[in-house]
């Protein structure tokens, strides 16, 4: 290990790189999402991580927030985009204005967010998200619902829970138990700040009958299945329409099989502002923050001249390697591979060969003193010498495993 | 499936945390002997973690405990991504500003110096408070027997938590301004507040002795 020669060869607070290994379980984990994603007939745009400040500013009422912004040769203010959502948005509603919808979007990308100070988090996040623009209704939320839970259990997610909760429910019931402006706003910033405690003392201050006020203390914290609706309906009527719309999703989603990994959470509070109905998150036991989040932003196309009802996720890829290697098994599960004596020089012709059977070659010069040395840094178990027209394998400490006639006996031996 | 982990801190919010552990129905005395466990598992399978009580946010938020009680000036000075469950109502204190009893020098420091020196371990907690009310303030951070500094001209005075003032009034201190009340808190991981909502809420209903 060489001596680290200080701020020379540090990186940004909250930035890393990724060596092969993980970059290669990511890749496979991309593609496993690609596959769910194409199966549900979404298709795949990107936009540029550089964009002008002011056009995703004036998407978002209270503006982006944190954010590495920087100034293009004319002084315009620019900006790292700092999510996804709002980006994508922006191109369903310029680019694609004339198809006719629903538009069924997804997106491989990097959104980035300076850390708050002394706060070991990353400033990049990669994520992949789906949008549904131009659906609204139960029937588009669960769609949604239903390609998040097949993508994280197509990319090996065994055990998960997506919480489900919807902004107007709670909406509803404040506006149907009177609760004044004022107070709504502190509620909602308690609720931002995963206060409960700051929720009930609010909630108790107020003059609400017996059965009202309980329901409103408790309700952040209501978490369950649909039962939790009735509950609602019963103290706060005004609710009803949204109880009824929710319950059609609950139902919708136990029709497409995963009813059992979807909860109801009334409480569920998005870092966003911009959601207007359903919001959600995935959640793995293994790891302590989600998988991934999203929810429906029917307003936010409307910013871009375009106004369709939206909704959307973003898985973050970090999360859910994390959670895949918590959780165990293969990981990248490598195909197989060798290092070829001579395959720099003496050897082309076969290294090419061996390539074209799917075998990954890494070739050395035929002089190479250390062959195993490279098997050992890259993760290949096997080294193949060639010597008087026989291909000889080998393991990394030198013992001959067999000796083949042609390539594709290799081959066989490999796997 | 384990029983659910608790995060408890060693410190001032101890004594009371075990207490009300085992008013809960928890066999906690493996915790309390005087070498005593990290960790322990109890026989109903829930997991006590101790840790130092401004450690509890960092292993709830991670999920390396599900559940945590850590004090509101923790709370406060971390800002940490948990939930928020419950006031427990013990460890009952205040956060102040407080400065030399026979002589307040804030007001002159601020009109002469342009800004007001304060010693403190809450620096957050310091300066979001000063900044509120409107005013300049350069921060020391120290991390110990804070109410020294004002006594030798460190600083002009201190934020600190306050439980009876005996410290205070021991070094000539007083409270000249109150900014928050602080008491024990139940916090949640993001996480197991869903995967395991209705243990978590029974196990909050135990601790706050809610029916």
């Amino acid at each position: 290990v060489t001596e680290p020669r200080g701020i020379a060869r540090r990186l940004p607070e909250g930035a890393r790189d990724s060596l092969p290994t993980e970059a290669e379980e990511l890749r496979q984990i991309e593609s496993a999402l690609r596959r769910e994603l194409d199966a549900y007939g979404y298709r795949e745009v990107a936009t540029p991580v550089l964009e002008y400040a002011d056009v995703l500013e004036g998407a978002i009422d209270q503006g982006l927030g944190d954010a590495f912004r920087l100034f293009d040769a004319s002084g315009r203010v620019m900006v790292l985009r700092p999510d996804i959502t709002v980006p994508v948005s922006r191109l369903v509603a310029t680019r694609l204005a004339e198809h006719p919808g629903p538009v069924r979007a997804f997106y491989f990308g990097r959104a980035f967010r300076p850390p708050p100070p002394g706060a070991p988090q990353a400033a990049e996040v990669r994520q992949a998200g789906a949008e549904l623009v131009g659906a609204s209704g139960p029937a588009a939320d669960a769609e949604l619902i239903a390609l998040l839970h097949r993508s994280l259990t197509g990319a090996g997610i065994g055990d998960l829970t997506i919480a489900v909760g919807d902004i107007a429910l709670t909406e509803a019931v404040l506006d149907g138990l009177g609760v004044p402006r004022e107070t709504r706003v502190l509620l909602g910033r308690a609720l931002a700040a995963r206060n409960l405690v700051e929720w009930q003392r609010i909630a108790a201050g107020l003059p609400l009958p017996a059965a009202a006020g309980d329901l409103l203390g408790r309700l952040p914290a209501l978490r369950g299945g649909p039962e939790i609706l009735e509950r609602v309906c019963a103290v706060a009527p005004a609710a009803e329409s949204v109880c009824d719309t929710t319950g059609e999703l609950l139902d919708l989603l136990g029709r497409a099989g995963i009813g059992a990994d979807v909860m109801l959470d009334v409480g569920i509070a998005r870092d966003w502002p911009y959601y207007s109905g359903l919001v959600l998150e995935a959640h793995s036991p293994l790891v302590g923050a989600p998988l991934a989040a999203g929810g429906r932003y029917d307003l936010l196309a409307e910013r871009f001249g375009a106004p369709r009802p939206s909704v959307g996720f973003a898985i973050d890829l970090d999360v859910l390697h994390r959670a895949l290697a918590l959780q165990g098994g293969n990981g990248a599960g490598s195909a197989p591979g060798v290092v070829l004596v001579g395959g720099l020089d003496a050897h082309l012709e076969l290294a090419g060969r061996l390539r074209g059977l799917g075998v990954r070659v890494a070739g050395v010069a035929a002089d190479h003193p250390d062959p195993s040395a490279l098997a050992r840094a890259d993760g290949w178990a096997r080294v193949l010498v060639v010597r008087d027209d026989r291909l000889i394998v080998s393991d990394l400490d030198g013992t001959r495993l067999a000796d083949c006639a042609s390539a594709e006996e290799v081959v066989r031996w490999l796997a | 499936v384990a029983g659910l982990r608790v995060c408890v801190p060693r410190g001032a919010l101890f004594e009371g945390s075990l207490e009300r552990l085992r008013a809960a129905g928890f066999d906690v005395s493996p915790l309390e002997d005087v070498g005593r466990k990290l960790i322990f598992r109890s026989p109903d399978d829930t997991l006590f973690i101790t840790t130092r009580p401004t450690d509890v946010p960092t292993y709830v938020q991670a999920g390396a405990a599900d559940v945590g009680i850590v004090g509101k000036d923790v709370l406060r000075e971390r800002d940490p991504d948990v939930y928020e469950m419950a006031d427990l109502r013990f460890g009952e204190c205040r956060m102040v500003y407080a400065t030399g009893a026979d002589h307040d020098p804030t007001r002159d420091a601020l009109d002469r110096l342009g800004s007001v020196r304060v010693a403190t371990k809450y620096t957050r907690v310091a300066r979001d408070y000063f900044e509120r009310t409107g005013r300049q303030v350069e921060l020391v951070k120290v991390n110990g027997s804070v109410e020294l500094a004002p006594l030798v001209d460190l600083a002009d005075g201190i934020v600190d938590l306050v439980a009876t003032g005996t410290t205070l009034r021991e070094n000539g201190l007083v409270a000249r301004e109150e900014i928050f009340e602080s008491s024990a808190r139940l916090i949640a991981n993001r996480v197991s507040h869903k995967v395991r909502a209705a243990e978590i809420d029974a196990l909050a209903a135990r601790l706050t002795g809610a029916p």
